[in-house]
């Protein structure tokens, strides 16, 4: 009986992975076609926005602060909020844009949620590792002092991120007002990113603040990694799994709902 | 079998509530080729979808032993903006078949050479039938869901319909919306009338288009 349930779960978790592989490549070839550098246009938009305001920073604030080099700080806080954002325009109204596949059964909402935020999240690690081995050259970039840490960060910083996307998406469905609110949430969401400051730069009332964004917390994992014992970091780890856990419960039960009443053309 | 136990449907928008079914309960079994009837607004296609898993009831059961093709209608099962190879490559991967098979069987099928390259969303509705059927008879279900499309279709389409899908693969299940009498009387065994929110199985077929007629 267990053997056939096993069985069963790994049956579905493979349909599962084939679903998601082929919506992905529907997804690149519709969103990038087959000419030019295809699918690597996936990488030049965080790559510009992190280089761009990486310069105009280098020539307002000077080349380094605190004594890290400001291009490299800010572009190791542009590219996962690039991420954020990218990920939260792509889940509203992700049912609808692909509604007429909801025709096979065996795509599941989730599966649209899922295959456009693995698609960001190779974009924007391509873009970072790309980022860094060009900065690495140019000297500005230090190799990560502590590689797992900042792997560990990253992950946690995009599972939060998901478990965003994965209510959104749902609740986009439900409400047109939500959708409205989106683009004023991510612009106030960015003090509260870790973008543009460790958070030892802080006082230490507003730092316990800055601490509750699960994003903070993450960034500043990101960033120990990066530079190590030049900077100090705050963070707890629990934070952002909490937060993202309960993110992602919430999410899969409106799925849940949102497919119960969802209209498809 | 396709077992609908107590199948209820309704669409709530904007404060408007509109019951379509109330309380379906119909059985399709093995080798049924069974004929859905109904005026415009009935229920055909809503009971289609919910049947072939597009949309979901709002309450009752639908219970699949075999396997249902997606709904072949006008609308649906592709992505307006991919080529038909790009669809049946992405239909072959979720199937999990050969994409080369498959591709023949649709090149062969369909007769639509060149336009095979062009997105989906420039084909007239005959040539996403002719798509949509390829795709399905290449995959094999036992239960084919076919909203309308049928009839669309020029003679030579129809004619291969009717070798592929009626002779062929006499032993599949169907299940086929339509309007036209002469259709269901020279192809179906069975037919269903859906008329207010319910669904009657009738297994005299003509009898069942003497009362749809006079709906």
């Amino acid at each position: 009986m267990t053997n056939g349930r096993f069985s069963r779960l790994f049956t579905s978790w493979a349909v599962q992975v084939r679903v998601i592989h082929a919506l992905m490549i529907r997804e690149l070839i519709t969103r990038f076609g087959r000419e030019n550098i295809g699918f690597l246009w996936i990488m030049a938009e965080p790559l510009l926005f992190a280089g761009l305001v990486g310069l105009v920073w280098h020539f307002s604030h000077g080349a380094t602060e605190h004594g890290v080099n400001v291009i490299a700080f800010v572009a190791t806080g542009y590219i996962p909020i690039t991420l954020f954002r990218h990920g939260v325009a792509r889940s509203v109204a992700v049912f609808t844009a692909n509604q007429s596949l909801l025709y096979h059964r065996q795509i599941k909402i989730v599966d649209f949620i899922l295959a456009r935020f693995i698609i960001e999240l190779l974009g924007s690690m391509m873009a970072y590792l790309f980022m860094a081995v060009v900065l690495i050259a140019f000297d500005v970039f230090p190799i990560p002092a502590d590689i797992g840490l900042l792997i560990a960060g990253w992950l946690i910083y995009c599972l939060f991120c998901f478990s965003l996307c994965l209510i959104i998406g749902p609740l986009s469905e439900i409400s047109e007002a939500w959708e409205k609110f989106i683009p004023v949430t991510t612009y106030i969401m960015i003090p509260f990113s870790g973008l543009f400051y460790m958070v030892s730069w802080m006082t230490p009332n507003f730092r316990d603040f800055l601490l509750m964004s699960p994003f903070v917390n993450g960034m500043e994992m990101m960033r120990k990694g990066i530079w190590g014992d030049k900077v100090t970091a705050y963070y707890d780890i629990w934070n952002p799994i909490i937060c993202s856990a309960i993110g992602i419960m919430i999410g899969l039960l409106l799925c849940r709902r949102v497919r119960r009443i969802l209209t498809v053309e | 079998m396709i077992i609908c136990s107590n199948l209820s449907k309704a669409y709530t928008h904007g404060g408007q509530h509109k019951q379509v079914l109330n309380g379906v309960n119909l059985a399709i079994a093995r080798g049924d080729r069974v004929g859905l009837l109904g005026r415009n607004g009935a229920g055909k296609s809503t009971l289609i979808k919910l049947i072939g898993g597009v949309e979901m009831p709002t309450s009752g059961k639908v219970t699949r032993s075999m396997s249902v093709s997606w709904p072949l209608g006008f609308a649906g099962g592709f992505q307006g903006s991919l080529t038909g190879f790009d669809n049946a490559r992405f239909i072959a991967r979720i199937y999990q078949r050969e994409y080369s098979d498959i591709r023949r069987f649709v090149e062969d099928f369909t007769e639509m050479g060149k336009q095979l390259r062009m997105p989906v969303k420039t084909y007239s509705s005959g040539m996403r039938a002719r798509l949509a059927f390829a795709l399905s008879l290449a995959i094999e279900f036992d239960c084919y869901l076919i909203d309308e499309i049928i009839l669309v279709g020029d003679q030579n389409f129809q004619r291969k319909c009717q070798a592929e899908m009626f002779e062929k693969r006499q032993d599949r299940s169907m299940l086929v919306a339509s309007h036209s009498p002469d259709f269901i009387r020279s192809f179906c065994n069975k037919a269903v009338i859906v008329h207010e929110g319910r669904a009657t199985l009738m297994n005299d077929v003509d009898e069942a288009i003497e009362q749809y007629d006079r709906l």
